[in-house]
C-alpha cells in the first residue's frame, strides 16, 4: 500500500491536549521533542531510518483530534517509547524492551536539545552505558506496554505507514538525476528534507501522501544543489499540483528556523515530556485558562 | 492491621475519585469540542467538512456527537467504519455487540456470533488471545501475531478473503476483538456434515476462488502459513473466504531469513516445513492448497501424520521419496540427514507422484490428477504458482466449475450452535517444540531410515497405510 491514513480536517482542528488547557504551541512543541526523541532512540538501537519514520508518523497520529491523546493524561516521552517499541516489533527489526528503554534512560541524560539537530552525530554510548535497576524496569515495561495498547485502540489499528523514500528514489532515476555529477548530493539533501519533515509542526505526514512529499523534497534538494530539473511542471509527472508542490516545500523551507526556535526554547529548561512537568510547567506560563 | 486497612480503603477512594476526575475530564472534553463544532458549523453554514470518504461513512463530526452521549452504547445509529476509508478513529467499544452464539475456539482466539444492536447486523467476533495465553507471555505486549493477522486482514481486501469490518474493544486492555463478516459454514465442518463429497463441478468452483484469494495474497507479499479446510469460510451461496490469519506474515524477494518453520498445521505442512527449512516462500502455501484440493474430492484430509515422522511417511507415500531428481536441494535442509533413504531404488523406476496420485484417485482425470501432483510437488520450486493454478487446463475440462447461484445451501453449524470439537490437530503454537528436531528418536544421533518405504522392507506399519517407517 502506497497510500496513508490521513487526518481528518477535523482532527487537526482540535485536539484532546488544547481542550485539556494545554496552549497549541506547547503541544507542537512536546510532539517535535517526542520525535526527536524517537529518532535519537532509533538511531541507538540501530534501526533502520524506515522503522524510525514510522515510529515517528504513528507518535504524530496519537495526539491528533478530540478523540487522541492527551498530553496531559500520558506522557509524551513514554508514549515516544511504545511507538518506537511498535514499530520495531511491526518490522523484522523488533527490539527487546529492555533495550528501548535503558536507551530512553540513557537519552533523559542528555541535554534535550542536543538530540534537536542531527539524531545520527549522536555517539554510541555503548550497551553498558545505561543499567536500569530491575524495579525501574519493570515499572517502565509495564506503562510501556500499556501505553502500546492504548496506541493502538487510538489509532484503531492503523498502524500501516507508507513511506517516500523508495518513492523519491525512484522519481529521480526518472527524471535521470543520477545521470547528472549532482545526483548523489540531491538524493541525500532529499532524504534530509523527508526525514527532518517528520517531525514538521505542520504536521505533512498526516496531511500529505508519499507521492507528494517526495516531490517536494526533490524540487527542494535540487535548488539547494543546483541541478537543472527537465522541463517544466515535471513534478505533474508524480502526481503533484503545483499548488501542493508549494505548501511542502514552503514547510520544508521553514523547518530549519523551527528547529532553531525550539533549541532557544529549551536552552535553559527541559521540555516537559511528562504529565507532571507538563503540570508544573503550566502553572508556571499561568496558562491553565482554556487560552480561547 | 486497622491501619492497613484504612490505607486500602482510603487508596480505594482515592482510586475512585480520580478514575471520577478522569471521566469527567474526559465529558468536559467532549462537551467543549461539540460547542467548538457548533460554533464552527454555524460559520460555515452546513459544516460539512467531511473528506471523500468513501460514501458509507457519515462525516466524523456525527460519529463523535452519537459518541460523545454516553461512551457510545447508544446514540444515533452509525455505520461502521470502513478502513478503505482514508484516516482513522478509535476503536469503538465492544459493547455495542451482543453474542449470539459460540462458534469454536481456535489456538489463537474464540470465535462467536454477534449481532451489532445498532444496526442488527450479525456478525462473527474473534476475541484475540493476549499475554501468556497466547505463548508469547505479556512479556511482548500486545501479540505480534495479532498485529500481523489485523495487518494483514487490512490490506488483503478481496472477494475471496474474509472481510475484517473493524477492531472493536472491551474495557480491559486485554480485550481486543476482529469484527467480520458471518459466515454460515467452514470448509472443515460442513465436509463432516456432508453425505457426499463435493461434485467434480464444485469443486473446480471451490479451487478457483481459493486460488484468487491465494495469489492476491502472494501478489501483496503475504505468506498465510495456515491454509488448511477449517481456514476456509463459505456462506450459502457458493463463495469461500480465507480466513484466520494467525500465522500470516510479509515475505520479500528474496524470502527473509529464520523463518519459523513452527507454521501450518501438520497435515498441510510442506515437505520443507517438515524438514527444518528456515527460509522459505510463497510455495508452502501451494502445497497446503494440494492437501486441500485432496481433501475435497473425498471429505477426508488428504495426509493425516501422527507426529512429524509419520506425517513426512505419509508424504513420501503420495509424492515419492525424495531423489537428486525430484527434489535437487533437499539433501541441505537442517533435518535431511536425519533422513536414511534407499541409496538405490529398489524398484528400477519408483513411481512418481502422478502415478501415487492417479493410484489414489482413479475418479480424477488426467489432467486433475496433473494438477494435485504437481501442487505436492516434493520440490517447493515445482510447485505451480497460485496464478498458474488459475490457468491449469483441468479447469477448462468438463464439468465445468458450477456457478456459484447452483450451490446447494446447507444447514448452518455456526449459526445453531456450539460445534463439536474437531479432530484436526491444532495449529502450531508459538514457541511449541521445533520440528523434527524435538521428536524423540530424531535427535542429534537418531535417524529415520525411509530406505524401505517402497521396497517392502522391514519396517512398523503405520496405520495400515502400507508404509514403512523404521527408527534406528
Ligand atoms: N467470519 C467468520 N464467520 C463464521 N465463522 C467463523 C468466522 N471466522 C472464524 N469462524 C469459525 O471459527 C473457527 C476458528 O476461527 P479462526 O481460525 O480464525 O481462529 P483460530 O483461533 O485462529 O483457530 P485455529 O487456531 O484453530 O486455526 C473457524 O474454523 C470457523 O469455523
Ligand atoms: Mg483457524
Amino acid at each position: 500500500m502506497a497510500a496513508n491514513s490521513l487526518a481528518s480536517s477535523a482532527q487537526l482542528a482540535s485536539s484532546a491536549s488544547q481542550l485539556d488547557g494545554v496552549p497549541h504551541h506547547l503541544e507542537t512543541s512536546l510532539v517535535f521533542a517526542g520525535s526527536a526523541l524517537a529518532q535519537a532512540a532509533g538511531v541507538l538501537l540501530r534501526l533502520p531510518q524506515e522503522i524510525i519514520a514510522q515510529a515517528i508518523v504513528i507518535f504524530a497520529r496519537v495526539w491528533v483530534g478530540s478523540e487522541g491523546a492527551s498530553l496531559k493524561e500520558h506522557s509524551a516521552k513514554h508514549v515516544s517509547a511504545a511507538c518506537l517499541y511498535l514499530a520495531a516489533k511491526l518490522s523484522a527489526h523488533s527490539r527487546l524492551p529492555r533495550a528501548v528503554l535503558n536507551v530512553y534512560a540513557f537519552l533523559d541524560a542528555l541535554p534535550p536539545t542536543s538530540l534537536f539537530d542531527d539524531a545520527a552525530a549522536l555517539d554510541d554510548p555503548g550497551p553498558k552505558a545505561y543499567y536500569l535497576t530491575e524495579g525501574d524496569y519493570h515499572a517502565r515495561r509495564s506503562l510501556m506496554m500499556k501505553l502500546e495498547a492504548i496506541v493502538l485502540r487510538i489509532l484503531g489499528f492503523n498502524t500501516h505507514v507508507a513511506l517516500p523514500y523508495t518513492l523519491c528514489i525512484n522519481y529521480l532515476q526518472a527524471v535521470e538525476a543520477f545521470a547528472q555529477p549532482q545526483g548523489s548530493a540531491v538524493a541525500k539533501r532529499a532524504f534530509a528534507h523527508l526525514n527532518s519533515s517528520l517531525m514538521n509542526p505542520q504536521r505533512l505526514y498526516l496531511t500529505h501522501q508519499p507521492h507528494s512529499l517526495a516531490t517536494a523534497a526533490i524540487y527542494l534538494a535540487a535548488r539547494e544543489v543546483g541541478l537543472k530539473l527537465p522541463g517544466d511542471e515535471w513534478w505533474e509527472v508524480f502526481d503533484t499540483d503545483r499548488e501542493e508542490l508549494g505548501f511542502l516545500v514552503v514547510a520544508m523551507i521553514s523547518m530549519g528556523g523551527f528547529v532553531e526556535q525550539e533549541k532557544r526554547r529549551w536552552e535553559k529548561s527541559r521540555p516537559p515530556l511528562t504529565v507532571d512537568q507538563l503540570d508544573r510547567e503550566l502553572e508556571r506560563l499561568g496558562a491553565m485558562d482554556d487560552g480561547e | 492491621m486497622s491501619s492497613r486497612w484504612a490505607n486500602s480503603a482510603a487508596d480505594a477512594a482515592a482510586d475512585a475519585a480520580r478514575k471520577k476526575e478522569k471521566e469527567e475530564k474526559k465529558r468536559a472534553r467532549l462537551e467543549k469540542q461539540r460547542l467548538l463544532e457548533a460554533r464552527q458549523q454555524q460559520r460555515q453554514g452546513h459544516g460539512d467538512y467531511d473528506e471523500a470518504h468513501d460514501g458509507r461513512q457519515p462525516p466524523a463530526k456525527r460519529r463523535r456527537l452519537s459518541d460523545a452521549t454516553d461512551g457510545g452504547s447508544a446514540g444515533a445509529p452509525r455505520k461502521l467504519l470502513r478502513f478503505a476509508a482514508p484516516g482513522w478513529a478509535p476503536c469503538r467499544s465492544v459493547d455495542g455487540f451482543e453474542k449470539l452464539n459460540d462458534i469454536e475456539e481456535g489456538s489463537y482466539g474464540w470465535v462467536s456470533r454477534a449481532r451489532e444492536a445498532a444496526t442488527g447486523e450479525v456478525v462473527a467476533l474473534k476475541k484475540l488471545k493476549m499475554g501468556s495465553e497466547a505463548g508469547g507471555g505479556a512479556a511482548e505486549g500486545f501479540p505480534v501475531t495479532a498485529l500481523r493477522e489485523i495487518q494483514a486482514l487490512k490490506e488483503a481486501r478481496h472477494r475471496h478473503v474474509v472481510e475484517l469490518r473493524e477492531v472493536v474493544v472491551g474495557s480491559s486492555l486485554n480485550d481486543v476483538f476482529l469484527v467480520m463478516e458471518f459466515l454460515e459454514h467452514d470448509l472443515r465442518t460442513l465436509q463432516e456434515d456432508m453425505a457426499e463429497p463435493f461434485m467434480p463441478s464444485e469443486i473446480k468452483t471451490l479451487l478457483l476462488q481459493l486460488a484468487s484469494a491465494v495469489e492476491f495474497l502472494h501478489d501483496h507479499w503475504i505468506l498465510h502459513r495456515d491454509l488448511k479446510t477449517s481456514n476456509i469460510l463459505m456462506n450459502n451461496r457458493g463463495v469461500i473466504k480465507l480466513a484466520d490469519f494467525g500465522m500470516a506474515r510479509y515475505t520479500s524477494s528474496p524470502p527473509p531469513p529464520n523463518l519459523t518453520q513452527l507454521v501450518v498445521t501438520l497435515w498441510y505442512r510442506a515437505p520443507e516445513l517438515l524438514l527444518g527449512a528456515t527460509t522459505y516462500d510463497a510455495s508452502i502455501d501451494m502445497w497446503s492448497v494440494g492437501c486441500i484440493f485432496g481433501e475435497l474430492l473425498t471429505r477426508e484430509p488428504l495426509l493425516q501424520g501422527k507426529n512429524e515422522v509419520s506425517q513426512l511417511s505419509a508424504i513420501f507415500g503420495l509424492s515419492g521419496v525424495p531423489t537428486e531428481t525430484s527434489w535437487p536441494t533437499f539433501r541441505r535442509l537442517p533435518h535431511a540427514r536425519a533422513l536414511r533413504l534407499p541409496a538405490r531404488p529398489a524398484h528400477p523406476r519408483p513411481p512418481d507422484a502422478r502415478a501415487l496420485v492417479r493410484a489414489r484417485f482413479p475418479a480424477l482425470s488426467a489432467a486433475g490428477a496433473a494438477l494435485l501432483a504437481a501442487l505436492l510437488s516434493l520440490d517447493p520450486a515445482a510447485r505451480p504458482s497460485a496464478a498458474d493454478v488459475r490457468a491449469h487446463p483441468y479447469f477448462r475440462e468438463d464439468p465445468r466449475p458450477k456457478s456459484e447461484a447452483m450451490f446447494p445451501t446447507f444447514p448452518s453449524k455456526a449459526g445453531q450452535e456450539k460445534r463439536r470439537r474437531r479432530e484436526t490437530p491444532e495449529a502450531p503454537r508459538r514457541g511449541a517444540g521445533a520440528g523434527l528436531g524435538g521428536l524423540g528418536g530424531l535427535g542429534g544421533n537418531g535417524a529415520v531410515d525411509f530406505s524401505g518405504i517402497f521396497g517392502g522392507g522391514a519396517g512398523r506399519e503405520d496405520g495400515g497405510k502400507g508404509w514403512g517407517l523404521k527408527m534406528v
